[in-house]
């Protein structure tokens, strides 16, 4: 057959699937880093995401129909999660947002959905200002926990030290600046006699990290709160063991970047700082009284991902599957205002318990395991000892 | 401030400038042999870090195998750019230099995609070789080992590049080349070759480069567009085309990002732009290159 028939032939072949999915479906527009030093969170969130979807279809759907995720990569980057947001929802037809990972990308999303009142629900940013007075609008939602809450579990945990100076390293962007302010002001009511003695601002991503060590080190604090996060966190042990950074606060840092999640302690596995306390949204690995739902989700989600690791973010993916179709099937129906409102105040299941948003502030009432991050003979990665969830419910004012 | 304290900084900025030189070289060396602005640099110098990585897997993660992935990642970026060179990149060289550039900025964009393909997207982490993993206190800082490694290599590759330059034979067909390569060309010598091993040996260099940073920074799809950008600048200091302009734009590089922390803690990376922007405003060929023709 002559190349051109042939080609022609191909073609059409090739289309026929695409008329067979002619189905509606419920588009939910998926905007988060894919690449890059965050996207170490970012993609797990998604598969997080896709694993929910998967199994809700398997089940029928919502309201008779299938959802479809359409995954972008934000680059971590805010302009470009507004520009795909914009395009999500006018050219590809997305219903729904959820993501954007950084507390720099969530507010300027939050902007677009409040403009074309999608709603958005935002699994990881965790900056207060997403959900203050002044930028709060019936559309945006937070799965995520926030940076007073993370902020004052950091001080509660360090105010149990034995410790006069502390020092503090945040990424310099939203998210950095909120949660130490937070944990400042908290730490000062607590222990008002620990003082601040260095604060280090390198930017979000920044590659080398040796002169705010450095510079860190010189104050020669006792402990340090950390908020570095994904590949900052990662670099921060690379270049501040070797300059015994770690070792000159004997390990008292406490972290609440999820660092103690797998996705952050599998690829450091034995260079791992372990005593430090760090958190995570999943524990995966759960010393103790596992609940046996969370056992079940991480052995699915294990199958999913093809990985016998798992992920601690996978769980903020599947949750904000869950409470969007909580608040579809409670509107019953896909309009943006009914889902709105049917949202503010609902109750969702998670793979870690119940949460709530609040009828305000919109923010769920999440907090996170925290623990020392320890050796276990089974595993070839820190876990995190003994994962208490710190409740934010005294916390949320 | 404690002396201990500034001599730590210094050492750190050092270490940075090695690391920098170790790749501004090759970019410099193919500009002034070739007059070609290769963008793909800062690929081989990932791709290196992700084969070296990959290396590392499969000898085992533990124990001394550094060494031999590291050659064997440089190695094998030498050859891949030794084969773009010789297959794609010649037929550019008579044309203006915006095919060069779009053609190179090309391959950044494959490459990148490439190795998001076959290693992921997720941060990737290779340890300190134990022989190296110590660290000595100098002046009352703590120096480790591996970043006095990385500042002797660099000094080494700095000297003994220029030695070759200036003093072998290949190195004067090499310099002769980037001077007038139609009369060498008719003077009978392998122009072809001459560039095919420049841009080999500049891709060793990149590659090389990129494994020996894998113990201190993650790697991550990103870092091929992060590191030229700080290559550029070095070069734009100290001067295009030139070896020791090069040398000397990495170190300034180097103290001024960590000084520049404790004048203007917020704005690390300020007083390196704001040094390029300078340097450019008073003397656009840099420090020590010459105005180009």
């Amino acid at each position: 057959m002559p190349l051109r028939r042939l080609l022609a032939l191909a073609c059409a072949v090739a289309m026929v699937p695409s008329f067979a999915m002619a189905k509606d479906t419920i588009k939910i527009g998926f905007p988060i880093p894919l690449s890059g030093p965050t996207s170490v969170y970012g993609v797990p969130i998604l598969k997080g995401a896709q694993m929910a979807v998967a199994e809700i279809n398997a089940k029928g759907g919502v309201l008779g129909q299938d959802l479809e995720i359409l995954p972008r990569d934000s680059k971590a980057n805010a302009d470009e999660a507004v520009r795909l947001a914009r395009e999500l929802i006018i050219k590809d037809g997305a219903q729904f947002l959820i993501g954007t990972l950084t507390s720099a990308e969530a507010p300027a999303v939050s902007t677009i959905s409040k403009e074309n009142k999608i709603v958005f629900l935002a699994p990881a940013a965790k900056t207060t200002q997403l959900t203050s007075p002044q930028n709060i609008h019936p559309y945006v939602f937070r799965v995520a926990s926030n940076t007073a809450i993370e902020g004052q579990s950091g001080a509660i945990i360090v105010s149990k030290w034995q410790i006069k100076k502390i020092a503090t390293i945040a990424p310099d962007y939203a998210y950095g600046r909120d949660v130490i302010a937070a944990f400042a002001a908290h730490l000062k009511q607590l222990r008002p006699d620990i003082e601040i003695v260095d604060q280090q601002w390198p930017k979000l991503g920044e590659p080398d990290l040796t002169p705010f060590i450095t510079a860190q080190m010189s104050k020669q604090p006792d402990a340090v709160y950390c908020a570095l996060f994904a590949g900052d966190f990662l670099t921060l042990v690379k270049q501040g063991t070797p300059l015994g950074y770690f070792k000159a606060i004997s390990n008292r840092l406490a972290d609440g970047g999820e660092v103690g999640a797998v996705d952050v302690t599998q690829p450091l596995g034995a260079d791992f700082p372990y005593g430090i306390w760090a958190d995570a949204y999943d524990p995966v690995i759960w010393p103790g009284k596992e609940p046996a739902e969370h056992k079940a989700f991480i052995e699915r989600l294990k199958a999913f991902m093809k990985s016998d690791v798992g992920s601690g973010w996978a769980a903020q993916g599947y949750s904000s599957i869950l409470a969007l179709v909580a608040g579809i099937q409670k509107a019953g129906s896909t309009d943006s205002d009914k889902v709105a409102a049917a949202m503010a105040g609902l109750t969702y299941d998670t793979p870690l318990g119940k949460r709530t948003f609040d009828p305000k502030t919109h923010d769920a009432d999440a907090g996170e395991f925290w623990g020392v991050m320890v050796k276990d003979a089974a595993y070839p990665y820190a876990i995190i000892g003994s994962p208490t969830y710190y409740n934010p419910a005294p916390m949320t004012n | 401030m404690a002396a201990s304290f500034l001599f730590s900084q210094f050492v750190g900025g050092l270490t940075t400038a090695m690391f920098l030189f170790l790749i501004a070289s090759g970019l410099s060396l193919v500009f002034g042999v070739m007059r070609v602005i290769n963008f793909a640099h800062g690929s081989f110098y990932m791709l290196g870090a992700y084969l070296a990585w990959q290396m590392v897997q499969w000898l085992h993660p533990s124990g001394e195998t550094f060494w031999p992935a590291a050659l064997f990642a440089a190695a094998s970026v030498a050859l891949l750019g030794a084969i773009i060179e010789r297959v794609l990149l010649r037929f550019l060289y008579g044309r203006e230099e915006l095919y060069q550039l779009l053609f190179t900025y090309a391959l950044v964009l494959i490459l990148g995609d490439a190795a998001k393909y076959v290693w992921g997207t997720g941060q990737l982490s290779v340890s300190r070789p134990p022989i190296l993993g110590g660290s000595i206190m100098l002046f009352g800082a703590t120096v480790p080992l591996y970043n006095l490694f990385v500042m002797a290599l660099g000094l080494a590759i700095a000297v003994g590049g220029w030695r070759m330059l200036s003093g072998t034979g290949a190195g004067r067909m090499v310099r002769a080349a980037s001077y007038d390569r139609e009369m060498l060309d008719a003077l009978g010598a392998n122009v072809g070759a001459i560039y095919t091993g420049m841009f080999a040996v500049s891709s060793f260099l990149a590659g090389l480069s990129g494994a020996l940073v894998t113990p201190i920074v993650g790697i991550v799809p990103g870092m091929d567009v992060e590191i030229i950008v700080q290559a550029f600048i070095v070069v734009v200091i100290g001067g295009l085309g030139s070896f020791w302009g090069t040398f000397w734009g990495s170190l300034i590089y180097g103290q001024v990002l960590s000084f520049g922390i404790l004048i203007f803690p917020g704005f690390s990376l300020f007083s390196v732009f704001a040094l390029m922007a300078v340097i450019l405003v008073v003397r656009p060929w840099g420090l020590l290159g010459r105005p180009i023709r």
